[in-house]
């Protein structure tokens, strides 16, 4: 479903959309089959001249089932739903694969800048490349990035790889990504930060190796 | 029978009737700023005004004093044509796409949140036709008279007063506040601004910001030009 609106392009992304589709699949499921039968009672017990309408406490048996039995069905779902959540959690957080290089992300009212290792693949020396507005990755590796503010709380979100990670003044928050799709896509703030939050966008160029080698061959 | 259908469908006119005022409420609410108005008729200081206040005023005032704590300098005074080349320099990244440029950073996406050229030139006539203020000195510690000499280099574009000239592209120094001009002498002297190639005033800029030693040099050149308020 979701994946049909925004492109999967990291390897953890199908994953996310999972949880994702399961959640947003049962709760149609159920929402919908509350509001039909929600519906069907207004219709099934609507008014008839001549007849008194019937109080009901909601203790007999015969109807407290209507609540029951899908609240334990429910309870299932809910069930499934922490599984496969911890699972997606696991493979997000915990089981962090071989680092390829490292990018240094700065927010700040309201610009996204990008440090980014260079020829060297070293953070911190003097060929560095610094970019405001535009991340440039290769496909097929693994980023391993810190997040830093500069002001205050930002969120960086990558929609296509389905990343969405706080930035907290004071703090550097690490994360990773490994792109699986070759392209130029959105970096939004996802966190109110001030009157420019809704245009703090930038964008993140998803390049092959030959591309790569090229950006960074010019940059310099 | 007929009481109880008009009842009914008094009760169902009631919440659709309220949707619809809300969403009509919100539909003007959206449309402020006339859409309609891109031509050059919109160009007027009335138009600017209402642009000022709806995309500026929160950082520079609305009296363009302008606050320090945001690093949103004093505007008010500065001319219609300084204002609006600094904006289009914003607006196409000549300006405000530094690594380390803070304030140019944040400035950058508030000039491209103005939707069009014609509001460029709206903003720039209104601010151009701001009273002028002279911003309270801040900075500590500049020697106004080592920094007249250093003026000197100064005055070939901004004049011996200091009041700019616009042929050189050079604008006026005795409206805009201390911190900010040692802040942007700073800047062009470690290329945080005027470093992009499209940025031709800039450039001029730099090497001048660079023939000044240190910060105590930029305290007191900046202590000078406070001196010709």
């Amino acid at each position: 479903m979701i994946e049909s609106l925004v492109q999967p392009g990291s390897t953890f992304a199908p994953d996310i959309d999972f949880v994702i589709n399961l959640v947003g699949g049962l709760v149609f499921f159920w929402g919908g089959l509350t509001v039909a039968m929600f519906f069907w009672l207004l219709w099934r017990y609507r008014y008839r001249e001549g007849v008194k309408a019937l109080y009901v406490t909601g203790n007999e048996p015969e109807l407290k089932r209507w609540i029951n039995i899908p609240h334990y069905l429910i309870i299932l779902c809910d069930l499934a739903i922490i599984g496969f959540a911890v699972q997606t959690w696991y493979k997000v957080k915990q089981d962090i694969p071989p680092v390829d290089d490292e990018i240094r992300v700065v927010g700040q009212q309201w610009a996204w800048t990008f440090q980014h290792t260079g020829p060297d693949g070293k953070m911190g020396t003097d060929d560095d490349i610094k970019t405001a507005d535009v991340l440039h990755v290769e496909v097929d590796k693994t980023y391993q990035f810190t997040l830093e503010s500069r002001d205050v709380l930002h969120s960086f979100s990558v929609p296509i790889f389905r990343l969405k990670q706080d930035v907290i003044p004071g703090r550097e928050i690490q994360g990773w990504f490994h792109p699986t799709v070759a392209g130029a896509f959105d970096i939004q703030c996802a966190e109110m930060c001030g009157i420019g939050h809704g245009i703090m966008a930038a964008r993140i160029i998803v390049e092959t190796p030959e591309q790569h080698a090229a950006w960074l061959a010019g940059a310099k | 029978m007929s009481n109880v259908a008009s009842r009914w469908s008094v009760g169902w006119a009631a919440p659709i009737l309220g949707l619809a005022i809300f969403g009509i409420v919100g539909a003007c609410r959206g449309t402020t700023i006339p859409a309609s108005a891109r031509s050059a008729d919109a160009v007027t200081p009335e138009r600017g005004e209402v642009l000022y206040s709806n995309y500026c005023a929160q950082c520079h005032k609305a009296d363009g004093h302008g606050q320090e704590s945001v690093g949103a300098p004093s505007i008010a005074g500065l001319p219609q044509w300084y204002v609006k080349t600094q904006l289009m320099n914003f607006r196409q990244g000549i300006r405000g796409a530094h690594f380390d440029d803070i304030e140019g950073l944040r400035m950058r996406p508030m000039s491209l949140s103005l939707p069009a050229q014609e509001d460029v030139d709206a903003v720039s006539l209104y601010v151009g036709t701001m009273r002028p203020v002279a911003p309270a000195p801040s900075v500590q510690g500049g020697d106004a008279g080592h920094g007249s000499q250093l003026f000197t280099t100064c005055q070939a574009c901004h004049g011996t007063d200091g009041k700019g000239n616009e042929a050189m592209g050079a604008p006026p120094l005795t409206v805009q506040p201390d911190w900010y001009l040692v802040r942007q002498l700073g800047k062009f002297k470690n290329g945080v601004r005027g470093a992009d190639p499209r940025d031709v005033k800039g450039a001029t800029m730099r090497p001048m910001a660079q023939g000044l030693a240190d910060e105590q040099a930029m305290k007191d050149v900046v202590g000078h030009v406070m001196t010709l308020r």
